[in-house]
């Protein structure tokens, strides 16, 4: 099929997040939580507007992609997850950008200085 | 104007909550708030007074939320801790509890006003708290680690408080109410989620930022200061 073309096509902001838990969680088990949290808070209407992709997660670190408009009900979703695989959880937001790449660049890449410190010590405390 | 400094003024730490202290400081700044307040239930008081360090930029101040059935020995608490205490917090959820609160100028926040069917707060409660300067306290907490029709009760409750507050002009302060690191939030995510359920953007400024640094001001009198009104200003200090 033929692609839209970039002025058709929908625009989005990507969010770069890291993940503070108890308990290993895997991207499938992050997709699923965040769709339940964001139904469940938004409403499925709403929910599909945002139209919410974890677009990548690894090493406790990801981006989530939304629709331009909808920032703040996904950020206000995604601040509702709880719990991943019945761990307890939390998602916090680093920053948003409206490329991929100006997100890495700009809040992922630094990120491994600091983020792990106080990451490790409030999983550890926890177990 | 700069950018707004962001405050938690509900944070339960060990033995109430599950994280110390100086955890739940080092998570705090590093979601990028300037300042918290532990403020442990008063049945759940620490042994020894924590040591709060205070960084740069960041501080921890020191509270209590009171439980207490029996409003004259609320009274009573209050006045035990209102010198001692940066942050002085009510627990509500019964109607006597409630107004006690409202009608004490000393008080500073009433938490979790709702009880039975009822919202907590009514016109005269609404009328009260704003003569007395008392902020109405709206938690995360519970709204985070409910759903269905739970998070539907609460929400409507919020919107009912939410509505008197307007009319009345009392003003509002959002905290986490924090049992462990997981119930902390981020400024931007809590002000997402407030706007979400129903509060306009600048309200939910206000309620993390302007109405904590006023508490504080309020409850940490500069140097002259003599009594409500009367301060001995320094020289130079005019205008």
């Amino acid at each position: 099929m033929k692609r839209l073309l970039p002025s058709l096509r929908a625009k989005k902001r990507y969010l770069a997040f890291e993940l503070i838990s108890e308990g290993p969680a895997s991207r499938s088990d992050l997709v699923k939580e965040v769709m339940s949290s964001a139904s469940s808070l938004l409403g499925d209407v709403i929910a599909s507007e945002c139209d919410i992709k974890v677009l990548g997660f690894e090493d406790w670190k990801g981006i989530i992609q939304c629709s331009h408009t909808k920032v703040k009900e996904t950020r206000a979703s995604l601040a509702a997850l709880t719990r991943i695989n019945g761990k307890r959880a939390t998602l916090h937001i680093l920053g948003t950008s409206g490329t991929v790449k100006r997100v890495t660049e700009k809040f992922l890449q630094n990120l491994k200085v600091f983020e792990p410190k106080v990451e490790t010590k409030s999983r550890t405390t926890e177990e | 104007m700069g950018k707004p400094k962001f405050y938690d003024f509900c944070v339960h730490a060990i033995p109430d909550g599950d994280n110390t202290a100086p955890e739940l400081a080092a998570l705090a700044l590093h979601f990028g708030y300037s300042g918290i307040t532990l403020a442990n239930h008063s049945d759940k008081l620490p042994q020894s007074r924590h040591v709060l360090s205070s960084t740069d930029g960041f501080e921890v101040f020191k509270g209590i939320e009171l439980v207490e059935e029996n409003p004259s020995k609320l009274h009573g608490l209050i006045g035990k801790f209102r010198k001692s205490v940066d942050v002085l917090i009510v627990h509500g959820g019964s109607e006597t509890v409630n107004r006690a609160a409202l009608e004490n100028p000393r008080v500073d926040i009433l938490n979790h006003p709702a009880f039975d069917k009822s919202s907590g707060l009514n016109q005269v409660l609404a009328k009260a708290a704003a003569e007395n300067g008392v902020a109405i306290g709206l938690t995360l907490r519970p709204l985070l680690n409910s759903r269905g029709s739970r998070r539907i009760r609460l929400l409507s409750d919020l919107k009912a408080n939410l509505e008197l507050a307007r009319k009345y002009e009392v003003s509002l302060v959002l905290s986490s109410d924090a049992m462990s690191g997981f119930d902390l939030r981020s400024p931007m995510e809590t002000l997402a989620l407030a706007e979400v359920c129903g509060l306009e953007e600048d309200e939910a400024i206000d309620a993390m930022s302007t109405v904590p640094e006023k508490i504080i001001s309020r409850n940490r009198p500069g140097p002259g200061y003599i009594r409500e009104g009367v301060e001995v200003l320094e020289e130079g200090d005019y205008f």
